[in-house]
């Protein structure tokens, strides 16, 4: 009875989230390393169909958030369902829908390609041989070398190749190219893009390259001491700050000063002399009309966006806010 | 397969928003015509190396402002009647850049008297101009 209960609620949870086209659904999740928190309080929502960046400093959390995903790692309160499926109750669902490239990639050293595609078929229950050798043409990979001969780049692009041997719904990428020269990582790059998500496919991947993010992914999350501290569309975030410069007549007096500087969204607030700088996150335009409006209207008053990379700089740092 | 569309993911402009304009300026420029299909959003998210949901998100706003629909069967394809619109909406960035032009020649320390003259000097050459090769 109890077991066909907890059955039936299972389908109607996964059915929920294919309705609400929600890829992975973390609610509060807290994961501890022994009396230590290493994840907080997280939550974060991936779309089906999304190329979602997961951003953070060497031991933010990136690692142990994804293996609580995979089902590696219980949580230690709060809940995690991939593809609808509960991370700890359904982990064999997971395992079969989704596919998982670790930053180590830890393949057997003393295989060839071709030795290695055979224990995947084995161990894999829908397995697309053509799909990988298809991957392994693009990338150049030699048939009937051992891995251990491989270089890094080699390794992460096999890795990629045969995560993609099952036809995952989702794919779920550790730092993938770290270790490929820039040629390699175009290739990889364009291939997750035109081969995966072109398809629909939803690919979640940490990476500490910036520029990748920025090519590729169309959301990004900012994880910092195992909370998330930014999570919003990629496209959002390029318009989401500005640096204002204002140069004065004369030095204005420290009240003013002081009034710019607690103006809602204003950080980073310099001032040299007669010149100000400062970012600021939110309304812009109230900001500069509020400015001209004053006695001490600046001379000169310049709006520049900060760049997507140094947003994320920030936000990676713990500022932000 | 459309070679006119560029986009550049370091720009502070959202990719989508360049995508946007990128098809207007086609439309106005005669490089799409109505009746034309645009790629599926699969085809161009391969061809750019962009997110899908960028591209999704870019034919939705521009079927919200009636540039194009998509129809089952055919794709996505560009409406007619999108002159006066793209027109309009050119016209208003032109007056937009004037705008700035006069806030900037004040900033340069041009007096209202000068740029007035300026503009006026360069209304009567454009439209003397116009007048004669009319007469021709």
């Amino acid at each position: 009875m109890n077991d066909n209960t907890l059955r039936m609620q299972s389908r109607n949870t996964s059915a929920q989230a294919l309705i609400s086209n929600i890829a992975i659904e973390i609610e509060n999740l807290t994961v501890n390393y022994g009396k230590n928190p290493v994840i907080k309080g997280l939550s974060l929502e991936v779309p089906v169909g999304s190329i979602y960046g997961f951003l953070g400093a060497n031991g933010a959390g990136k690692t142990t958030t994804i293996k609580t995903l995979l089902g590696f790692r219980p949580p230690n309160s709060g809940r995690a369902r991939v593809l609808g499926y509960d991370v700890v109750s359904q982990q064999r669902e997971i395992c079969r829908r989704v596919s998982y490239v670790s930053e180590t990639n830890s393949l057997y050293e003393y295989l060839t390609i071709s030795q290695l595609c055979h224990l995947c078929r084995d161990m894999q229950q829908h397995w697309n041989q053509e799909i990988v050798n298809r991957y392994i043409h693009t990338f150049e990979l030699p048939l009937n070398k051992r891995v251990k001969y491989f270089s890094k780049g080699m390794k992460s692009q096999l890795a990629l190749c045969l995560a993609l041997g099952n036809d995952p719904d989702l794919l779920i990428l550790d730092e993938p190219t770290t270790g490929l020269d820039p040629v390699a990582r175009q290739v990889f790059l364009t291939t997750l893009v035109s081969d995966v998500a072109a398809a629909g496919k939803t690919i979640f991947f940490s990476s500490h390259i910036l520029s990748e993010v920025e090519a590729i992914a169309d959301h990004v999350a900012v994880l910092h001491h195992g909370s998330i501290v930014l999570n919003d569309e990629v496209d959002n975030l390029r318009e989401m700050q500005k640096v204002l410069h204002l140069t004065y007549v004369e030095q204005p007096p420290a009240e003013e000063l002081e009034r710019l500087r607690r103006w809602p969204g204003v950080h980073l607030f310099e001032q040299e002399g007669r010149t100000v700088r400062l970012r600021i996150e939110g309304d812009v335009d109230a900001l500069t009309k509020s400015i001209q409006a004053r006695p001490y209207e600046p001379r000169n008053l310049e709006v520049v966006s900060v760049q997507l990379e140094d947003l994320l700089i920030e936000y990676i740092k713990g500022g932000g806010k | 397969m459309a070679i006119w569309l560029h986009v550049s993911t370091r720009s502070n402009v959202p990719i989508y928003v360049q995508l946007i304009e990128q098809i207007q300026h086609a439309l106005e420029v005669g490089t799409l015509s109505p009746g034309d299909t645009l790629p599926s959003v699969r085809e161009l998210a391969s061809e750019l190396s962009i997110a899908p949901n960028t591209i999704v998100k870019a034919y939705n706003e521009l079927q919200r402002m009636g540039f194009i629909e998509s129809r089952a069967g055919k794709g996505t394809v560009v409406l007619g009647k999108v002159e006066e619109t793209v027109r309009a909406r050119q016209q208003e960035a032109l007056l937009e850049n004037l705008r700035t032009l006069v806030h900037d020649a004040s900033e340069l320390g041009l007096s209202a008297e000068a740029l007035q003259a300026h503009f006026e000097e360069a209304m009567k050459q454009f439209f003397t101009k116009r007048q004669q090769r009319g007469k021709l």
